[in-house]
């Protein structure tokens, strides 16, 4: 009993609940759903919002935001198969992919921090531009990249025993960035400065410089997603990866990302993945039309945020005593 | 008929302080009431109780005999009663005429605005008040000044029974008081109750008739306008004497060096500000609301840009670029909102006291968290900070224990600080805790540590501080040693 409670009194255990519910309710009400097969295109399908929203979440956290980070992978996608079709090595071309994504990433950290924009509104004007400008590159075509690169195509598709490659990136990158979050200087003062802003000023920290990382890295993370995902398909496309930043910003703030910055972590991050992607597997393998599954999509981003939302209120009530 | 307004047994608790107490008193038709008091006296507090801001906790209040307590600003205006707050109110892209009949725009029958009337009968106004501005300019495009009048006639428009200013002055210039005074001396012959909170002794003496003096939240006297006199009046405000919380203090009484040397500071808040700091002593800084006090430790802190001077600190001579520069030459700040500005609320008490020094809590790579914990953990110890573990949010907290954390933020064994700065450290706590608060100030400054302290309560100052700058409108006003500092000369210091 004491650990029920624990459970449901805890976020991440009732969002871990959840997930857990939905995967045995697709289970028993549709055939096939847990089977090898499927679990893998789930896991693959995790991989594009799963590693966008390690750049979010973080980015999330210190209170900043970047919705064009779809688009972002979309160009990075764009990038990498453009140079492999110019000859460049693959290794070569996923190096300047996550370049351009720094790139991208600190256009945005320069409008925010040195013009001043705020994160939200200067990332939405950025979605057009990339949009617009992933048309103009490829003139609105597909680029198919050819087939002698079978070990970038390994990096979308491949596998090691069950678990697909971009899957166990995406894991140990959300390792790694949890270690970051959890245990460093830099991690802490990510929250402190997404807590509160004015005091975190005071008490010496930079906000400038840690959110400018955290948009360079976003950028970068997106740009590599991107890639994977032109990896998996052998080609990029100018409408590939466009719901990314959407799907990372659902997941995140499921997972107990707090929209208004200041807390979250990479685990709830990730169970709030989980669940999103089961329950859209779950949609499909119950046969509902796949225009539904985009409302769907669309409902449970507005829940996350009703949840975040109502959190803060509660927080706020507590507040006024 | 005459109006009256009756206050009775009214009272407002915010958790750990009672802002009001028991307050009884009658203000009546065709006459100025003045509210007096020190800062933090509750005067703002029952002016929103009677606008329906606020509920109060306790009491209710008669307007025409008739028994009125609000739930909100637009029952309390209907029926009759306009507060003027200090802080403007005002909707800076909307025109002087949409401000000044905001939630009452006259309607159409179509139900669209009726710009026509709206702007005619703002020019009315206008007129009354004798201004020249036009019911058609964006009040963004106004003066301080102007916006403050905007304000009134807002007031006015909405032919109150009462109608109460408070501090309606501050921004003025000589002849907008004049044009105020006179709108105040029409709405009296009009029969309305004027109640007046200011602290110019000057004004209070032109304007009012009766005077009611407020002290921590408890009623003190009311007084015929005509009987009182500037030194009985602060008296009344002064009240007490200064209790023993203070002699019992252990202070420090050996200074070491010249740690901070101030010169002709100069921004935005503050004018030609120039004092020394010596180590191990406490500087306290008087003053009213608003007087720059704030600001000018800001500057000296690296928060807010200074135009021109020089600051000396422990030697070095150059302003500091950022909070971060400042800390790291020994500078902390305790700021004076803990809620806005000094705490991360939904973190933990470990999370807040570590933040300035995660630098130098490393183990390779990673934050020493046993470290971390051993640092908390002595804050929690030294300075006794009631809680069950350190990892309680500190939302969840009293104010007292709060502002120790923050302390215990400053001064903890990996900080070297040299100087504090304390910017009303004992805001809304406990008497209790106050006095902790004070020992744990004195104790601070014999480790040889710099300490000012600002504080809006007078007794405060001169209870902890061995000597105590004096401000007002941005510049120093009056230094003082602690033995020839009484409450009377710093409040005199203080106002105009």
């Amino acid at each position: 009993m004491k650990l029920v409670k624990k459970i449901t009194q805890s976020k991440l255990g009732v969002i871990c609940l959840v997930t857990i519910l939905v995967v045995l309710f697709f289970g028993v009400t549709t055939t096939g759903f847990l089977s090898g097969n499927n679990l893998n295109s789930i896991m693959i399908s995790m991989c594009l919002p799963g590693t966008i929203a390690i750049g979010m979440s973080m980015l999330l956290i210190s209170g900043e935001i970047d919705l064009s980070a779809g688009y972002e992978a979309c160009m990075g996608g764009l990038v990498c198969a453009m140079l492999i079709g110019a000859g460049l090595p693959w290794p070569v071309a996923l190096l300047l992919t996550l370049v351009a994504g720094c790139i991208m990433g600190g256009i945005l950290a320069f409008l925010v921090n040195k013009v001043g924009l705020f994160g939200f509104i200067s990332s939405m004007a950025m979605i057009s531009v990339y949009n617009g400008f992933s048309m103009i590159i490829t003139k609105a075509q597909t680029i198919t990249i050819s087939t002698d690169n079978a070990a970038f195509f390994k990096i979308g598709a491949g596998s090691i025993w069950f678990f697909p490659i971009p899957f166990i990136i995406m894991v140990a990158l959300m390792v790694v960035y949890g270690v970051i979050l959890y245990k460093t200087e830099f991690g802490r003062t990510i929250y402190m400065t997404g807590g509160n802003r004015a005091a975190a000023r005071l008490c010496g920290v930079n906000r400038k410089k840690i959110t400018t990382i955290l948009y360079i890295n976003n950028g970068a993370l997106a740009a590599f997603a991107g890639a994977v995902v032109a990896a998996r398909m052998h080609n990029a496309s100018p409408s590939a990866c466009t719901t990314g930043a959407t799907d990372a910003i659902t997941a995140a703030v499921l997972g107990g990302v707090a929209f208004r910055g200041g807390d979250g972590n990479m685990v709830g991050c990730f169970i709030g993945l989980a669940l999103v992607t089961f329950f859209n597997s779950g949609l499909t393998a119950s046969g509902l039309q796949a225009y539904w599954q985009i409302v769907i999509q669309g409902l449970l981003l507005f829940a996350a945020l009703c949840i975040d939302f109502f959190n803060a209120r509660a927080r706020q009530k507590a507040l006024e005593g | 008929m005459t109006h009256s307004l009756e206050f009775k047994g009214i009272g407002k608790l915010y958790p750990g302080v009672k802002a009001l107490d028991d307050i009884n008193f009658r203000a009546e038709g065709g006459k100025v009431l003045a509210l007096m008091g020190e800062n933090g006296a509750g005067k703002s507090t029952l002016l929103k109780i009677l606008a329906g801001d606020i509920r109060p906790t306790e009491g209710t209040y008669y307007l025409d005999e008739k028994e009125r307590v609000f739930d909100n600003p637009h029952d309390a205006i209907l029926a009759g009663v306009s507060v003027i707050y200090q802080e403007r109110q005002m909707m800076p892209a909307l025109s002087v005429a949409e401000n000044i009949y905001a939630g009452f725009l006259p309607k159409t029958k179509a139900g669209l605005i009726d710009r026509k009337t709206l702007y005619a009968n703002a020019q009315k106004i206008i007129d009354k008040f004798g201004l020249p501005i036009k019911p058609r300019t964006p009040v963004a495009r106004l003066s301080v000044a102007y916006q403050q009048m905007v304000e009134i006639m807002k007031a006015y428009s909405r032919n109150p029974t009462v109608i109460a200013f408070d501090e309606p002055t501050a921004s003025l210039s000589d002849a907008e008081i004049a044009a105020l005074f006179r709108i105040i001396a029409e709405l009296k012959a009009e029969g309305k109750i004027i109640l007046y909170v200011s602290h110019r002794m000057a004004e209070i003496f032109q304007l009012a008739d009766d005077i009611v003096v407020f002290k921590d939240g408890k009623f003190v006297t009311q007084m015929k306008a005509a009987e009182a006199d500037e030194n009985k009046l602060v008296r009344a405000m002064v009240g007490r004497e200064i209790g023993d919380t203070y002699a019992n203090l252990k202070r420090n009484d050996t200074y070491g060096d010249v740690l901070l040397e101030v010169k002709n500071l100069n921004n935005k808040r503050i004018h030609d500000v120039s004092f020394t700091l010596r180590k191990g002593e406490v500087l306290g800084l008087a003053g009213l609301v608003g007087a720059g006090r704030t600001e000018l430790v800001r500057a000296i802190f690296g928060a807010d840009k200074v135009e021109s001077g020089e600051i000396i600190f422990d030697g070095q001579p150059g302003c500091f670029k950022s909070p971060y520069d400042a800390i790291k030459a020994g500078i902390a700040l305790c700021p004076e909102d803990r809620k806005e500005q000094g705490l991360v609320l939904f973190r933990s008490i470990r999370e807040n006291t570590t933040i300035p020094v995660l630098g130098s809590m490393k183990k390779g790579l990673f934050l020493n968290k046993k470290l971390e914990k051993e640092i908390t953990q002595e804050a929690i110890e030294k300075y006794s900070i009631r809680t069950d573990t350190m990892e309680k949010l500190a939302t969840q907290l009293s104010g007292g224990n709060q502002q120790k954390v923050i302390l215990g933020r400053w001064t903890n064994r990996l900080m070297e600080t040299k100087l504090l700065i304390l910017d009303e450290p004992t805001k809304g706590i406990d008497v209790g805790t106050k006095a902790e608060i004070y020992q744990m100030v004195c104790d601070i400054a014999k480790q040889g540590i710099g300490v000012i302290f600002i504080s809006s309560e007078t007794p405060e100052v001169i209870g902890v501080a061995d000597n105590i700058l004096v401000m007002h409108n941005g510049k120093i006003t009056g230094k003082l040693k602690r033995e020839e500092a009484n409450e009377e000369n710093i409040l005199a210091l203080a106002m105009d």
